[in-house]
């Protein structure tokens, strides 16, 4: 039972995890200047939330990817650009309506492209649904979860690109969450860090 | 002697914030005791990494000693300074929980009506939503809710330097309805050096 989370500092992030709410779910924290002296091949689950610095991760890309073809699990949330330190990202980045729900009755636009998927037993379709920030062009054979009103891919996991597994989304959970805003995050982050758990931090040997 | 503006995030600093000349904007992992032992205030943002500013604290404890001012943007959840306690958020607020009342007068305010900076686009709530709870000997400058929790104050600390938190996204982005953004941007930089 090994998850790590990859911890900034700011307050979202500090607010996020270790915050009595999810605190249970991450058993490591690491700065993200410490990952060098970090043996991720120990943890099943990497996680990078939202709003990472780039210029705090680029340098650990190789490590990154190592860890990938090793076999291992790395979820990145979004707003942080991690089309520049993981592989295989394609990130189109969109202009955020924050206030589509000021008209009555107006629709994001979210649809989850998965229904059956474990995921959508902890999660409905108001709990992805807040604000859009982009979307991806993921390689043939992902898993696509969300996508956008124009069908365009929000969440997916890929198994194709490396030996291992990225879980990657252009929503940002930890942000919002972390700034006691938007109700969506919380719920969503509620479903998503079980599933994680349950889904993905397993001993490899079982 | 400048201000600096410590960016901590991924892309460009805030509007207003780029070519002041006031001010040396500085990569939040770039920044060294030198470039504060010879500033005369530093500006964070929501964004900084509370854990490494905790290594930069005794450097930023010197600046306030010598009379230096700190602007503190965001949730305070790590204790950087003796009687200086961590934020709380409002609890399942309402419409009410956002209303703000002008506690104090203040150079960065002046001229600007609380209530001004309340809504964006009729929604309440962007402006802040807790409280860094204020230090003994602070001046709580505007209120939250009925309680009139102290949302933005400032503290004059004994050596005669200044702490001036804002418990919400940066002052300077919360300009309201009425377009106060880029003035209020104006103010702190010149709070942070201390010509008001």
């Amino acid at each position: 039972m090994a998850i790590l989370a990859i911890h900034p500092g700011a307050y979202y992030h500090i607010e996020s995890f270790e915050a009595p709410r999810y605190a249970g779910y991450f058993d490591a924290l690491v700065r993200p200047e410490d990952l060098p002296d970090t043996d991720l091949s120990a943890f099943n689950v990497v996680i990078i939330p939202c709003r990472t610095p780039v210029d705090r991760m680029a340098q650990h890309k190789a490590q990154l990817q190592a860890y990938l073809d090793g076999g291992g699990t790395i979820v990145a949330t979004g707003e942080s650009e991690s089309q520049l330190f993981l592989p295989g990202i394609t990130f189109m980045p969109q202009p955020t309506n924050f206030w589509w729900w000021l008209t009555p009755g107006a629709d994001l636009g979210v649809r989850i492209a998965a229904p059956g998927h474990d995921l959508f037993s902890r999660l409905t379709q108001r709990d992805v649904t807040w604000h859009l920030h982009g979307w991806f062009d993921p390689p043939d054979g992902v898993e696509v979860l969300a996508v956008n009103g124009e069908g365009k891919v929000i969440l997916y996991v890929d198994e194709v690109t490396t030996r291992g597994r990225m879980v990657i989304t252009s929503l940002d959970p930890f942000y919002h969450h972390g700034s006691h805003f938007m109700p969506a995050t919380t719920r969503f982050l509620d479903g998503f860090l079980p599933w994680i758990r349950a889904a993905y931090d397993r001993n490899p040997q079982q | 002697m400048s201000v600096l503006f410590v960016h901590s995030h991924f892309g460009p600093p805030p509007a207003g914030y780029a070519g002041d000349e006031r001010l040396t904007v500085i990569r939040e992992a770039e920044l060294t005791e030198g470039h504060i032992d010879v500033a005369r205030g530093i500006i964070t943002t929501t964004h900084l990494d509370q854990i490494g500013w905790l290594e930069h604290m005794p450097a930023v404890s010197r600046l306030l000693e010598r009379g230096g001012n700190w602007f503190f943007n965001g949730h305070v959840l790590r204790r950087f300074l003796p009687g200086l306690d961590l934020y709380r958020p409002l609890e399942r607020p309402k419409r009410a929980d956002f209303a703000m009342v002008r506690l104090s007068e203040h150079p960065i305010f002046a001229g600007i009506a609380q209530k001004s900076l309340e809504e964006n686009k009729g929604v309440a709530g962007f402006y802040g939503r807790g409280h860094n709870p204020l230090p003994a000997g602070g001046v709580a400058v505007n209120g939250i809710g009925p309680a009139l929790l102290p949302i933005d104050w400032e503290w004059r600390l004994p050596g005669g330097g200044r702490v001036f938190s804002h418990a919400g996204n940066d002052l300077g982005g919360m300009g309201g309805e009425a377009g106060h953004g880029a003035l209020l941007t104006s103010r702190i930089i010149a709070w942070a050096n201390g010509e008001i």
